[in-house]
């Protein structure tokens, strides 16, 4: 980290990718200084995505793939390998049918949905649904109780 | 005999509509002083399977709010935000995972600055006062005006009106969800040092890949339910994924609704179903050849009412 601080402070990045750390800059106070090295590091960072490094794709794979379990029905769905039971079997099928029936039949595809929509579905099928709406819409606690691994899915 | 009978029902109403007026205001105050206060503490929340507590740190300086956030359970993980910009410290192994994100409706700051819209969907009432991690809280309870989203209980402190602690029941009463102080002092000011973030040397910070957010406005919500609006869309590939998934995010001022739209690419599988999680409900439909999937934390009948109405819409350019 210390090269990539010390390489931003030299000039070797471009300041576009650091737009914060000039804006921050200017104003004054010492608990600007905290928020300015947040800044730094993200920017820099993102320096790097520029250049196409793959470090981050790869670290996110390396990331532990940890589901999130939000209630204790969900944990035990997590025990049972859904993705195997017939009931999600029967669903798979139902929606392939509804598929590939086609647009003349869009009247019954609306129905056979209704349906549809009330079987209960399998943690690993929600689990990244969950995550990216945990990540990205404003709520109370998201930002606490996410997965460390925003990308950890592989 | 019937003339006093109908002055002192009208004079009861009144006084009602009186309470329930002092009860928004004391939101309102609510709502501010999370953002215009000093204060630190510890915070609970729990879900009925998970628990987190999260060690808080709020200052308001020169009309600037800063806030350093650590979670104490679970896996390390430091949050850093000012002024509604958020800044995530995920820690792995030897790694720092640095992430950006919009913060709004962040303990204790649930309430919105503006409760013009919360106002209009749901109703206002005092309870009995009670303690909460020591201090009198004024208890207000927030009932939604209609079965499309949950009941939400707020304790305020009573002195300066500091949200202490918030739970989220369904229609039934049950308690779904709760989040709130065990220890918190509002102070005058206090030292900058303790917004110093804790950088280790020797380890490796790499920043998240950054989002796509561009304009997607093709997908409609047909019956989005009353006082909800679309706050935020964005597109993004999942990772080791190829297909791009676009959401829109829906919030009616407290509860906030994920809209995901993506294509079903050949040989990947559409999703049917629901899903309930805690105060979070899930549905997925499929919708002229999309997966649709609808996230949120309100019941079930809510994400199923909008998964169930949402249609591509055609713009004129498009037409074949």
């Amino acid at each position: 980290m210390k090269e990539q601080l010390s390489a931003y402070i030299d000039g070797e990045f471009d300041l576009d990718n650091a737009d914060h750390l000039v804006a921050n800059a200017k104003s004054d106070g010492e608990m600007r200084e905290a928020w300015q090295t947040y800044h730094l590091i993200g920017d820099v960072m993102r320096g790097e995505n520029v250049t196409e490094t793959p470090m981050t794709d790869r670290i996110m794979a390396a990331l532990e793939d940890e589901p999130t379990v939000l209630a204790p029905n969900a944990m035990k769905e997590n025990t049972k390998k859904p993705a195997k039971t017939p009931v999600v079997w029967s669903v798979a099928a139902s929606v392939a049918a509804v598929f590939f029936v086609g647009l003349m039949l869009l009247q019954d595809q609306s129905l056979n949905s209704q349906d549809a929509m009330a079987v209960e579905m399998a943690e690993n099928e929600t689990s990244d649904y969950l995550a990216a709406h945990q990540q990205h819409a404003p709520s109370s606690a998201a930002y606490f109780i996410q997965n460390a691994s925003f990308s950890g899915k592989k | 005999m019937i003339k006093s009978l109908v002055i002192s029902f009208l004079l009861l109403a009144n006084l009602q509509a009186v309470a329930n007026e002092e009860a928004w205001q004391a939101l309102e105050k609510t709502a501010l002083a999370a953002r215009h206060l000093n204060y630190r503490g510890i915070f609970v929340y729990h879900d009925g399977a998970k628990m987190r507590s999260v060690q808080i740190n709020h200052m308001f300086t020169h009309g600037r709010e800063m806030t350093r956030s650590l979670v104490l359970d679970g896996k390390p993980r430091e949050v850093y935000s000012e002024d509604g910009e958020v800044v995530i410290y995920n820690a792995k192994q030897n790694r720092v995972v640095v992430a950006k994100r919009r913060g709004e409706n962040m303990f204790p700051a649930i309430l919105p600055s503006n409760l013009d819209n919360l106002r209009a969907t749901y109703s206002a009432d005092f309870e009995e006062e009670e303690l909460i991690a020591g201090r009198l809280a004024t208890v207000i309870n927030l009932k939604p005006n209609d079965v499309l989203r949950y009941g939400y209980r707020i304790w305020a402190d009573k002195e300066v009106g500091l949200l202490l602690k918030m739970a989220l029941s369904n229609a039934d009463k049950k308690v779904l969800q709760e989040i709130g102080f065990t220890q918190v002092e509002v102070m005058e000011m206090y030292a900058n040092t303790v917004h110093a973030p804790k950088l280790d040397a020797n380890k490796e910070y790499v920043m998240e890949r950054p989002l796509d957010v561009r304009h997607v406005s093709d997908w409609v919500v047909g019956n989005l339910p009353p006082g909800f609006n679309k706050v935020d869309q964005l597109r993004f590939t999942p990772p080791g994924k190829q297909h791009v998934v676009n959401q829109m995010i829906y919030s009616d001022g407290i509860a906030s609704v994920s809209l995901f739209v993506e294509e079903i690419a050949k040989g990947r599988k559409a999703h049917m179903g629901h899903k309930s999680m805690g105060s979070t409900n899930l549905c997925a439909n499929v919708v002229d050849g999309y997966q649709v999937t609808v996230v949120g934390e309100v019941p079930h009948k809510t994400v199923r009412q909008i998964a169930g109405s949402v249609r591509l819409q055609k713009r004129s350019n498009q037409l074949k």
